[in-house]
């Protein structure tokens, strides 16, 4: 039962409702706003005395003064003297509660007069209809953090039917950089779910876009730093500390070819980093991604409708044209087009197959741009190193680095990625059942202005239907305001961090009680406010540092890989491949080559595996086809990072 | 000392008096009147007694020595509210008194209910001659708790409703000069610190006796002073006391006083107190002391009491405290 905290009053100023109530405490009782607390009702309903729980959302204190005037006076006007009067003047400590749960709930009645006592563990997961399913051996129940007062410390626990699906999805969590672990956050709730997603559900992985620096890169490495705190609280919460055992990282090459693109290139962390290079099919396929900034009007649409249709990926024959084509590359597609456009130029045409020459040339132009603004990613020959579709791994964590690509890029990859997930779980072809989308930084991706892309409207779709097939989606941003309404608006669970007061006085927040924004613009790090669909009302926890590597202390520990030499690349690529191969051998072998045959080698290499690297390689380099090169190549600028961020090189 | 449940005290409340009154053949009076001590008094005219003096030969201002130093443990105080819920046979009036008394026993600077609790009572009072022994039996039997308010020796004769009243009023006064008396004593018997007393000690009989009780009286409808020496008093500085002389009146004990100006209101009583202390003892170095002790209570300031100027703080803790524990 617990020691009485407080006790419920009512005036008829200040009347209690069935919503809110208020009580006092002595001056020295511990609690505070977010601290949940249980009324025992006097006078039975029913047959039942009424229980009612609630959560601190106001305080006030004042003495027996009318006006502060009179303290002035009582001190002759010197502060100090207050202190020496020999009482202390009576004062008292008055709180208001939000309702959170009566029990019973009908008929529903304002909160009866009662002794007031702090929540205990067992009060808490009533007060927040944790019961419902955190019911022995069918627990559905991911901790979450660990709320705390007084004597007592709770585990708070979200629904995985309401996080994951079917019932509810998703997650935002919003905050100011640096203050709010956001990332941190996410981080650690990825090991819960990992820890207690519930078997009967079936099985469950992360794809993560690390958007920010080296944020994500070290999710496989234990932390250096976790205090005993930390421990105690995931010792408290049932997940074990430990860097996630399944990760594989993806990142396209950068624009010069020779390294990835990610800030994971130390060689000794170099067995799990995997290219990610798309071809022309795969970039076809969402070509509108790019191409709708550029108002492609109808006319270009269908011709890029017959190019996928009837061109790539078979043989193409045109009596107009000089020779037939297969295009399997955007060399090939670049051939083609020229074909085309020679063809029409000789005749003198200005439609070819009803396709305006005008219309030709701009697809043409957008298409071979692509090639050019997402070097690294689209590859001229062809050559596909994909995520593993088909065999996710159940608890895998599939992280896609991003963070140092041209904007085009990464949408392009976002789209790419989050519809083969759609679709792959669709068919339930992806090799587990529920995947956890993570994007950082979501209010660059689906703002709340600006023009409607296509990366938006996807993850408006995953938000609104995700929770259908298993796709979720765990987004973070500074401001939430900044965050197109439908996508937040569809957040299941929302946490937030230390919050910035200017971004807590937008419309968004005027529901919450003013207590509970000042509490939010005062968070330390490590606690959260945590709204779910059980909870009627936000509650506070603390959750423990994340048990991997932080970004800023991996690319200390791992320190970057020097940007390889030609030869360097090639032997950092293949090595994994063939522990035998040194740079010797390669220099040899690629002395006669020029730079994109040997890159091409190196690419189909990796695609294809072989038994015998060093032979395939070779037969690589030799099979000479007599290419011409698409003109010439104007490489893109590497994209430079913003100047505050540390790591850009 | 009384057993208070719930705090709110022993008796029977308002409410329940009028029903049982009722069934008693009296006529009920609307509710909601206005308190018997609310309503004007019959006035007396102010004067001057001119009292023996303790110090010197006239009354003479007196600088203390020494800063004040807060010295008491405790504060007593009570409260009384008389109502009069009906008549028998149309002309005797029966009225309801609430009285209530406390210490506040200061502690680590905080105040809080010495012993075990208030003396809270709520009774009817009425002329027991004049209502007739049946009804009182009737009444007692009820359960009620019932007082005469007609002084034993006095005829049957007065039949003046004002004059009832009056006496009505004064014998809920007494029930609670009874409750204040108990707990002084026991406080004056048991304690060791000094206890600040809310009006005089002299009607007091053990507490009037005992180096604990600190009266200190804020109202001079009598000044124990001559003519002469009203300006002395009217004219004293904050900090200053008079010199002390005996009070001694019928049917309380003798004590000695003096005034001492807590502090400058600007009118000739304003900030003015009378302290009584036990006549045993008296010297002019433990009048100087037990002044220090009083203006070290003029902080914190009593405000918002419309008496504040001459209101301790633990007082008015008192009285708030009666307030809501007796209603
Ligand atoms: N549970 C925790 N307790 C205490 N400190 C923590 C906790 N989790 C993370 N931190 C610390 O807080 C800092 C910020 O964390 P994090 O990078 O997750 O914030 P963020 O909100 O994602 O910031 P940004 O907006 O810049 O991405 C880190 O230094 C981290 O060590
Ligand atoms: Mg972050």
């Amino acid at each position: 039962m617990g020691e009485i905290l407080g006790r419920v009053v009512a005036t008829e100023r200040r009347p209690n409702t069935p919503h809110q109530f208020n009580f006092w405490t002595a001056l020295d009782a511990q609690v505070g706003i977010g601290t949940i607390v249980r009324v025992d009702g006097k006078i039975p309903v029913a047959g039942r005395l009424p229980k009612v729980y609630g959560v601190v959302v106001e305080g006030l204190s004042y003495s027996d003064l009318e006006t502060p005037l009179h303290d002035v006076l009582g001190a002759d006007g010197e502060p100090g003297r207050a202190d020496d009067a020999p009482t202390r003047r009576t004062e008292i400590r008055l709180y208001t509660a939000a309702v959170l749960r009566h029990i019973p709930d009908d008929p529903l009645q304002p909160v009866p007069l009662g002794a007031v006592y702090l929540a205990s563990e067992a009060d808490v997961q009533v007060a927040l209809r944790m019961d419902a399913y955190l019911k022995p051996g069918a627990s559905t129940g991911i901790p979450i953090g660990l709320y705390r007062a007084g004597a007592t410390s709770s585990p708070i626990y979200l629904d995985a039917d309401f996080l994951l699906g079917p019932e509810a999805a998703h997650l935002n969590i919003t905050g100011v950089s640096g203050l709010a672990t956001k990332t941190s956050a996410v981080e650690w709730l990825l090991s819960s779910i990992f820890a207690h997603f519930p078997a009967q559900k079936g099985s469950v992985a992360a794809l993560c876009f690390n958007v920010k620096g080296p944020d994500l890169c070290f999710l496989d490495q234990p932390a250096t730093r976790l205090d005993a705190s930390d421990l105690e609280l995931y010792a408290k919460l049932g997940v074990p500390a430990e860097p996630f055992k399944h990760v594989e990282y993806f990142a396209p090459y950068t624009a010069r070819g020779y390294a990835l693109n990610t800030l994971r290139s130390n060689e000794s962390l170099s067995h799990n980093v995997r290219p990610l290079t798309w071809g022309l099919r795969e970039v076809l396929q969402y070509a509108e991604v790019l191409l709708n900034k550029d108002d492609v009007d109808a006319k270009a649409d269908a011709l890029i409708d017959f190019i996928r249709e009837r061109v790539v990926d078979q043989d193409f024959h045109d009596d107009r044209l000089a020779t037939s084509h297969r295009v399997q590359s955007f060399t090939d597609l670049e051939r083609w087009f020229r074909d085309v456009l020679r063809a029409m130029e000789e005749k003198n045409q200005e439609v070819w197959r009803t396709h305006h020459v005008a219309t030709i040339r701009k697809v043409r132009n957008r298409l071979t741009n692509i090639s050019t603004r997402c070097r690294g990613l689209v590859t001229d020959d062809g050559t596909v190193s994909d995520l593993p579709w088909g065999v996710f791994q159940d608890r895998g964590v599939y992280v896609v680095d991003v963070a140092n690509l041209e904007e085009d890029a990464q949408d392009l990859i976002f789209a790419r990625v989050v519809t083969q997930l759609r679709e792959r779980l669709e068919k339930r072809t992806l090799g587990v059942d529920h995947v956890v989308v993570f994007v950082d930084e979501l209010n660059k991706y689906a703002p709340a202005d600006g023009p409607d892309t296509y990366v938006r409207k996807m993850l408006l779709d995953v938000a609104e239907r995700g929770r259908y097939l298993g796709l979720v989606l765990f987004a973070a941003q500074q401001f939430r305001s900044q965050v197109h309404r439908r996508v937040v608006g569809n957040s299941g669970t929302a946490l937030f961090g230390r919050m910035d007061s200017d971004e807590l006085a937008t419309p968004g927040y005027a529901t919450l009680p003013p207590t509970t924004r000042t509490k939010l613009s005062t968070l330390d790090k490590g606690e959260l406010m945590v709204r779910h669909p059980h909870f009627t009302q936000p509650v506070f926890v603390r959750f423990p540092r994340p048990a991997v590597l932080s970004g800023r202390e991996g690319v200390e520990r791992y320190p970057q890989a020097d940007e390889p030499t030609l030869e360097g690349a090639v032997v950092r690529a293949l090595r994994p491949l063939d522990r035998s191969i040194t740079l010797d051998w390669v220099k040899e072998t690629i002395a006669l080559a020029d730079e994109d045959e040997v890159l091409r080698a190196r690419n189909r290499t990796l695609q294809v595996r072989p038994d015998d690297v060093q032979a395939y390689f070779r037969s690589q380099l030799k099979r000479r086809v007599a290419t011409e090169s698409v003109g010439a190549r104007t490489r893109p600028a590497i994209r430079t990072s913003p100047g505050d961020d540390p790591y850009a090189f | 000392m009384s057993a208070t449940d719930d705090g709110r005290g022993g008796g029977v409340p308002i409410r329940d008096a009028r029903r049982i009154l009722a069934a008693h053949g009296g006529s009920p009076a609307a509710p909601g009147g206005e308190s018997l001590e609310r309503q004007a008094r019959p006035s007396s005219v102010p004067r001057l007694d001119g009292a023996p003096l303790l110090e010197g030969h006239q009354i003479e201002a007196r600088d203390l020595m020494g800063a004040p130093v807060a010295a008491f443990g405790a504060f007593l105080d009570g409260i009384q509210r008389s109502v009069v819920i009906g008549y028998l046979d149309i002309t005797i009036p029966v009225v309801h008194g609430t009285t209530a008394a406390a210490i506040r026993e200061r502690d680590d600077r905080t105040l809080h209910t010495w012993s075990d609790g208030p003396i809270v009572e709520r009774s009817l009072f009425l002329p027991a001659a004049l209502a007739g022994t049946s009804t009182m039996s009737a009444l007692a039997a009820s359960g009620i708790p019932v007082h005469d308010t007609l002084p034993a020796a006095d005829p049957v004769a007065l039949r003046h409703p004002a004059e009832l009243l009056g006496l009505a009023r004064q014998a809920v006064q007494a029930r609670r000069e009874q409750a204040e008396e108990r707990l002084a004593g026991a406080w004056c018997a048991s304690a060791r610190t000094p206890l600040y007393v809310d009006g005089g000690i002299g009607g007091f009989a053990a507490a009037s006796r005992s180096p604990l009780a600190v009266g200190v009286v804020k109202s001079h409808h009598t000044l124990y002073v001559d003519a002469d020496a009203v300006a002395t008093v009217a004219s004293l500085r904050p900090g200053q006391r008079t010199s002390a002389f005996v009070v001694a009146t019928r049917r309380r004990t003798r004590v000695a006083s003096w005034y001492l100006r807590l502090r400058d209101t600007g009118a000739p009583l304003g900030g003015l107190v009378r302290v009584e202390v036990a006549e045993a003892g008296f010297d002019s170095a433990r009048a100087d002391q037990i002044s220090g002790w009083v203006l070290a209570e003029r902080e914190p300031v009593a405000l918002p009491d419309s008496r504040w100027d001459v209101m301790a703080y633990g007082i008015r803790d008192c009285e708030e405290y009666l307030r809501a524990v007796a209603g």
